[in-house]
């Protein structure tokens, strides 16, 4: 069944032809492996900084930074993480995978895809040249509330290029999510109605559709921020008769459904790797197809849960707990149709699946802890202390972090047509599967001792000091993780197994082509009659040679 | 290009040593760190933050009290949905078989969804429920119990402080002395930027807002002293940011009370000192030594009381309006006290 032989792939993606083509290209595959390797850049960047951040808080009164150094820190680490990494990351796997999955031979509009990739760099280059404006990079925290985001409290450029930085980014995932829905409503190929559009495709439609809403709403809060600070406007300043609430109204209303922008791509991946090595179908496609497009829907309508200690009326504070705790039930059904999943299945644990269920396995955990968060008088205790930051990293790091390595395991042969390391894979996950617990689980103690976020150091013994340092001791056993990642990147360039077009023997359609795949993807694009074609195709080859 | 599928069987199995081995020391470590929680536990009386502070008020239990209803809840929920992972991928996994093998074509299973979403749906409304029942006697006073009508006290966030004011006009800076077993109002309110008002034992976190009053009840069911910190980042002063709630038998507050009152009025209290230390001594030391503000002593500056009151009002570089809008009351009994570091020359 193989369509064509495959090319030595050292001659291929990586090398095939000089640097300056990969300027120039319009290729949504380089597109897509320049989107993962910046993005990768910018996580070891923000991972350094967290590990800085980290080294801070070990001990109590602990003096590695300022006060001042520390508070641009934690902007930019959270900044980058999300603007930087887990967005573009995932229009990075889109660009390259989406195309392939629905079998089209690029994106609908390849220009205005490189386009989008060259606001994100730009983006990228002004928040951290950011650090050398006068006055340092930004540090009134990644939603950055006014009044203290205001000129009177934060004179230097840095909050203004952080303004501006976001901006760059936005237009970026702007363009990219128009791009995709229009990509997936007309390339799909012959036969691939939405019922049979792989789940990935599904989740980065809905991406596609919350990154429309809501990153043009903060472009709107962002500007009158800016307008604000430069132009003498008082939108968010109470002494002149604005509003500080209406700017975290704006925020969050973004807020939220951004936090499902980086976690239903996740959650796509979770739904493509689970039963390819479970070697079975996914369990209830249209329950996960519903579900996704039923969290994008109700992530429009939970944002105040992020307010609650701002004194709302009591009304409107039972509204979003209802609303919140109305989410997490699409979630939980995804959780379930996973493990049913596995169920008599012949479930494979090479490093992709190991990191597809310890994303199952530790999300659950991130989504347990934001039914606490949802109880609105316990979030009142709770909100804005590490608590919170817990509940987020084991969503973000747990989520959407591991399904992006269960991905870059699984689809790297096909990227690069080289299987990344099964070993190291396996080192690589268990030291993050463990750091990750190390680290954040104790946050969840430090918030109920009362330990608030954003602080810069502390002054407490016994089990304060004890569980920062608990978590700090993870913070590097996460950070060994992702060296033994980056040691595997670089050794399997050069050393790594071959693979062949389907080396996982997959359902999709990315895996009909060769790896890595020609530039126009494929010669013939069979005829969908399933959402798991490939299987289909092989099925038939079988039968066919059973008969011959 | 054929399959790799068996030839790959053989060095997975190899593969899964260096694996093993990280997971034994995990265990190992999660043993070890365990078994010191619990011994810590067992032996000493240290809150290790497996539950909420306190609680010392009953708004403070009622939410205790929905903490341990979530965690019953909730950590059923993860033994069930874990456990049945882990089982699962522990009951059919590969186990030698080839790895092309197939399972069964199982698609889904109406039934099954229906049950799994109204399950969670159910436990999710008696949460909801729960928290509806508890959430009045959170969210005001419990007056049922209380002594005597409540006190009523402004709470005023600023850069980097709190200030509290009394309906006779007592001020009070950072440390907020209350009656014990009365209901207290706190009327919450910022100057500057959003702050967050939180004792952990007595209360949630109320936001002080600019521009906004939150409204935040309580009722110290002790006497004793409970601490908290601001919970809303406010620069870069913000872990410095502390508080106290001192809850002492009522009639001892109510002579405190009055002799303050006539204190304050008459400019022998000290009121000075406490303004300076709560206000000024995150940054400029107790004795104006000196830390991430400059050495005020023998500044010449601290004989010009006009010149200090511009600079509080207004601020200057890094150092904040830290005065803006206070009483005259609370700037003289400053202005007075800092006249005390003029003489102490700053090189001593
Ligand atoms: C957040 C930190 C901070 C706080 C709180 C603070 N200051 Fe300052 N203060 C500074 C800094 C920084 C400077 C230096 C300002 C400059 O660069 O001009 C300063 C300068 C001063 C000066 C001027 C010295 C000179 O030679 O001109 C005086 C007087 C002073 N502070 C008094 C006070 C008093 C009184 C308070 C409390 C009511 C206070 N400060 C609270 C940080 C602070
Ligand atoms: C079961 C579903 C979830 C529920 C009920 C939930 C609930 C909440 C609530 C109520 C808060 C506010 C906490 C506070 O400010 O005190 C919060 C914070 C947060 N959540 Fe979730 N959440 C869920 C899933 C997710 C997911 C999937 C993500 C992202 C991948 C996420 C990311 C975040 C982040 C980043 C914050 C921190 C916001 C901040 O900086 O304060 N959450 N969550
Ligand atoms: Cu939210
Ligand atoms: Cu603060």
């Amino acid at each position: 069944m193989a369509v064509r032989v495959a090319p030595d792939p050292a001659s291929t993606i990586v090398s095939r032809g000089r640097f300056s083509s990969w300027l120039a290209t319009v290729d949504h595959k380089r597109i897509g492996i320049m989107y993962i390797l910046t993005s990768l850049f910018f996580f070891v960047a923000g991972g350094i900084i967290a590990l800085l951040m980290r080294s801070q808080l070990a001990r109590p009164n602990e003096h590695v930074f300022t006060r001042d150094t520390y508070d641009q820190m934690f902007t930019m680490h959270g900044t980058t993480m999300i603007f930087l990494v887990v967005v573009p990351v995932f229009a990075g796997l889109a660009n390259y995978l989406v195309p392939l999955m629905i079998g089209a031979r690029d994106m609908a509009f390849p220009r205005l895809n490189a386009l989008s990739y060259w606001f994100y760099l730009l983006g990228g280059i002004v928040l951290y040249a950011s650090w050398f404006s006068g006055g340092g990079a930004a540090r009134a925290g990644w939603y950055s509330y006014p009044p203290l985001s205001e000129h009177a409290f934060e004179p230097g450029k840095g909050q203004d290029l952080w303004i501006l930085a976001i901006h760059l980014t936005t237009i970026s995932s702007i363009l990219g999510a128009i791009n995709f829905i229009v990509t997936i409503h007309n390339l799909r190929a012959p036969g691939m109605s939405w019922m049979r559009l792989p789940l990935f495709v599904w989740s980065i439609y809905v991406y596609s559709v919350l990154i429309l809403i809501a990153l043009t709403e903060l472009a709107g809060a962002l500007t009158l921020l800016l307008l604000d600070r430069k132009a003498g406007t008082h939108f968010f300043l109470p002494s002149k008769g604005g509003s500080a609430v209406l700017y975290q109204h704006m925020f969050w209303f973004f807020g939220h459904p951004e936090v499902y922008i980086m976690v239903l791509p996740a959650f796509g991946i979770l739904s493509e790797v689970i039963p390819v090595f479970s070697r079975k179908p996914i369990f209830g496609y249209k329950a996960i197809a519903f579900s996704t497009v039923a969290i994008g829907f109700y992530s429009m309508l939970v944002w105040a849960h992020h307010m609650f200690s701002v004194g709302l009326p009591t009304g409107l504070n039972i509204f979003f707990m209802l609303s919140s705790m109305t989410i997490a039930v699409p979630t939980g059904i995804k959780i379930f149709n996973w493990i049913a999943t596995t169920w008599r299945g012949n479930v494979i644990l090479d490093t992709a699946m190991l990191f597809a269920l310890g994303a199952v396995g530790v999300f659950t955990i991130g989504g347990l802890s934001g039914i606490f968060l949802a109880a609105f008088p316990f979030d009142w205790q709770v909100t804005d202390t590490y608590f919170v930051v817990a509940h987020m990293h084991y969503v973000l790091f747990g989520g959407s972090a591991f399904a992006l390595f269960a991905a870059f395991y699984y689809w790297w042969p096909k990227m690069f047509g080289r299987f990344l390391d099964e070993r190291l894979g396996k080192v690589n996950f268990w030291l993050y599967f463990i750091g990750i617990n190390l680290t954040f689980f104790p946050q969840h103690f430090l918030g109920l001792l009362g330990m608030p976020r954003r602080v810069w150091t502390y002054n407490h013994h016994g089990w304060w000091a004890a569980w920062n340092l608990v978590s700090t001791i993870g913070a590097f056993v996460m950070a060994f993780g992702t060296l033994v990642f980056l040691i595997n990147v670089v050794r399997t360039t050069r050393v790594g197994r071959r693979a062949g077009h389907d080396p996982w023997v997959a359902d999709t359609l990315e895996w009909y082509t060769t790896s890595p795949p020609p530039a126009y993807n494929f010669d013939k694009v069979p005829y969908v009659t399933s959402a798991r074609p490939l299987r289909d195709l092989r099925r038939r080859l079988q039968e066919g040679s059973v008969h011959a | 290009m054929g399959h790799q599928g068996l030839a790959r069987l053989a060095p997975r199995r190899r593969n899964a040593t260096p694996g093993k081995i990280v997971r034994r020391t995990g265990a190992l470590v999660f043993v070890a760190l365990l078994g010191l929680v619990l011994a810590h536990v067992a032996l000493a009386g240290d809150p290790a933050g497996l539950s909420p502070r306190g609680p010392d008020s009953p708004q403070a239990a009622k939410i205790e009290g929905i903490y341990w209803l979530l965690i019953a809840i909730t950590g059923g929920i993860f033994v069930l949905v874990e456990g049945a992972l882990i089982l699962f991928v522990f009951r059919f996994r590969n186990r030698g078989r080839s790895r092309t093998l197939e399972g069964p074509e199982i698609h889904g299973a109406t039934r099954l969804e229906l049950i799994w979403t109204a399950i969670p749906v159910v436990i999710l409304a008696a949460i909801v429920a729960f928290v509806l029942v508890k959430l009045p006697g959170i969210n005001s006073a419990d007056s049922a119990k209380a002594a005597g009508p409540p006190l009523i006290v402004k709470v005023e966030g600023r850069q980097f402080y709190w200030n509290f004011l009394y309906p006779n006009g007592v001020i009070q800076v950072e440390r907020m002395r209350v009656p014990a077993n009365r209901d207290v109002k706190l009327l919450i309110n910022s100057e500057d930027v959003d702050h967050s008002w939180w004792i952990p034992a007595l209360q949630g976190k109320f936001d002080a807002i600019p521009g906004k009053t939150n409204h935040l009840w309580f009722r110290a069911d002790r006497r004793g002293t409970f601490e908290g910190q601001c919970g809303e980042f406010c620069g870069y002063e913000h872990p410095h940011m502390v508080a106290a709630v001192q809850a002492v038998p009522s009639s001892d507050f109510q002579s405190w009370y009055d002799r303050e009152a006539r204190a304050q009025a008459s400019g022998t209290s000290d009121l000075g000192k406490m303004t300076f230390d709560g206000a000024c001594a995150t940054c400029h030391g107790f004795h104006a030594q000196g830390a991430f503000g400059p050495d005020l002593r023998g500044n010449p500056i601290l004989q010009q009381p006009a010149a200090i009151k511009t600079l509080l009002q207004n601020g200057r570089n890094k150092m904040p309006a830290v005065g803006k809008g206070w009483s005259s009351r609370q700037m003289n009994a400053l202005l007075a006290y800092v006249k005390r570091f003029a003489g102490s020359s700053g090189g001593g």
